[in-house]
């Protein structure tokens, strides 16, 4: 029993080591240092309170800005790019023909690195030779063309299309999860007389209830994370419409180097997802059970 | 008649789909031959001849295969450290009563809720504390942990469903712990290890922010900031520009067409397990 108990030890102690090296300590020391004003060059670690956090919610435009794209931005990863992820699994679990060439090939830009798909959509929205300047000049809307990733009206529309529309994870999860679903209740539904429209409303989509909740809280949490697309793609401009809280966090703390105010941000990133899955988990009421 | 429209609606909206998804890559394709008068002046055109001029150029004014080499190393190296670490934990998890051993899981999941993005800074003053900036070693430490709530969560429940029996038929054979471990319930859980990696794998080959944050030097950065150096390398040679994203994208597009099977269950176990 004792050497049991020494090998439990040495098999959880990697996991163990990594745990608080990469989470607990920084975790705590981000809270901590939130408190200060803490700089690198020059040196300089006072004790300030919360006076990071009154400068960023009262003086902070830039985090303001930062703070409603971060939550519109959430909004809409949940809402239009889940819907969308539905809607095509829906279509596709009765497995149409090419179902599974929709599904792979949905899930391409999913797979490849977002850092290419920014660099894609930053030709593709380029002013001169980008496709779609391209294509309204050869249907003849001249005057519609525009530099949508750093025009002011255009930006954030540009931006967001760059990841809402490419659902290719959502759909994947939610379509296995259709497949998946016992035949005898829709075909006791079948037997019932309902129309396929109303099956994929009132029985299969009630089913998909757990999944989407599932899908809904990744979506939210890439979007509170979200990086890498927005900083090659228009680094959060013009000014600060396109910018976020995580773009923010990088910034105040690498060019800055200004880090009890950039933990004071991530602060904010934490608490914000925190209550985000709070509110999920009380939309979805993910502990119910279906049969 | 309804229901000939709902057809052909439901087929002319897969097509969107697909479409949407597949022709920003031909198109970077396509372009990747043209050259640069051509692009500018025809972008939505076919390119009048296949010359690989543009590859060679871009191979030439930037080390992309450098880059290459030093994803397929970091993402190697990090996805067999986090899946043999969390499957030691895992195992453990799911197989042995220890006390304490809910708190301890409970704590470990908790990794799961705190956006990493939010830990940046103090994570970037670790490994600089180590002496791991710019360094393969310090990369790999973060996505072997960063990787590790998914990994914990997929392995203790592929391990789980193993049958007791067959660790009490070891142990009547004289095996001991870690023999038991390594050659019965490893080969046993491959499903979830498979899982586990190629998520792992995945998430390491394109993660962005922490390269950028702790790497300076080329001959440590990954493939996704290749192109992040093109941008000001490039600024007039559209053609070497589109060779290097096609350069970047298709090993993942093949890899992901062979093993997509794989890939799609993997993805699935991933967010069922959470």
């Amino acid at each position: 029993m004792k050497v049991q108990k020494r090998w439990i030890f040495i098999f959880l102690a990697p996991t163990a080591i990594l745990f608080l090296l990469i989470y607990t300590i920084p975790l705590l020391m981000t809270f901590y240092t939130s408190l200060f004003d803490y700089r690198l060059y020059p040196k300089r670690f006072n004790f300030i309170g919360i006076a990071n956090y009154i400068d960023l919610f009262t003086q902070n435009k830039a985090f303001t800005h930062g703070f409603i794209n971060t939550v519109v931005w959430i909004l809409m990863q949940c809402s239009l790019h889940v819907g969308l992820g539905i809607i095509l699994a829906l279509v596709l679990y009765k497995k149409p023909f090419g179902w599974k060439f929709v599904r792979a090939s949905y899930m391409i830009p999913n797979i490849i690195s977002n850092a290419t798909i920014a660099m894609i959509f930053l030709n593709i929205f380029n002013p001169s030779f980008g496709v779609l300047n391209s294509v309204l000049k050869t249907v003849g809307f001249e005057e519609m063309t525009r530099n949508w990733l750093f025009e002011n009206k255009t930006a954030f529309m540009s931006v967001s299309c760059i990841w809402i529309l490419f659902a290719g994870y959502t759909t994947t999860l939610i379509l296995a999860e259709a497949l998946s679903i016992d035949m005898s209740v829709i075909e006791a539904a079948k037997i019932d007389g309902v129309t396929n429209f109303q099956m994929d409303l009132l029985v299969v989509l009630p089913l998909l209830r757990r999944i989407i909740a599932t899908t809904i809280i990744m979506g939210a949490s890439y979007m509170l994370q979200m990086f890498d697309l927005i900083y090659i793609a228009t680094k959060g401009g013009p000014g600060t419409t396109t910018t976020n809280l995580p773009l923010l966090l990088y910034s105040v703390s690498t060019s800055e180097n200004n880090y009890g105010y950039a933990n004071a941000i991530g602060v904010v990133i934490i608490v914000l997802g925190f209550l985000v899955m709070l509110a999920i988990n009380g939309i979805f009421k993910t502990n119910d059970m279906d049969y | 008649m309804k229901e000939k429209i709902a057809l052909i609606a439901k087929y002319v909206f897969m097509l969107i789909c697909s479409l949407i998804a597949l022709f920003p890559i031909v198109w970077v394709i396509m372009s990747s031959f043209k050259t640069n008068s051509e692009i500018l002046s025809n972008a939505l055109g076919f390119p009048s001849s296949l010359s690989l001029s543009g590859y060679k150029t871009a191979l030439g004014l930037a080390p992309i295969l450098r880059f290459f080499l030093n994803s397929v190393i970091v993402s190697s190296i990090a996805t067999v450290c986090n899946v043999f670490i969390l499957s030691m934990s895992a195992y453990v998890f799911a197989r042995m009563r220890f006390r304490f051993k809910n708190t301890v899981f409970i704590i470990l999941s908790l990794s799961m809720v705190v956006p990493i993005t939010a830990l940046l800074q103090p994570v970037y003053s670790i490994i600089n504390k180590l002496g791991l900036d710019d360094t393969r070693a310090g990369l790999i430490i973060v996505y072997t942990a960063i990787n590790m709530p998914l990994s914990l969560f997929i392995l203790r429940s592929s391990f789980s469903s193993i049958p007791r029996s067959l660790e009490e038929a070891a142990t009547i054979d004289g095996a001991g712990f870690f023999r038991t471990f390594i050659q019965v319930m490893m080969p046993c859980a491959k499903g979830g290890i498979a899982s586990a990696c190629v998520l792992t794998f995945l998430n390491s080959w394109n993660e962005f922010i922490f390269v950028l944050l702790l790497t300076k030097s080329i001959k440590i950065r990954t493939l996704p900031l290749a192109l992040n150096y093109f941008t000001s390398q490039f600024s007039f040679n559209y053609t070497a520009m589109f060779a290097a994203i096609t350069m970047a994208v298709l090993p993942s597009i093949i890899v992901f067409v062979i093993f997509q099977e794989q890939v799609v269950s993997s993805i699935t176990t991933g967010a069922v397990k959470e």
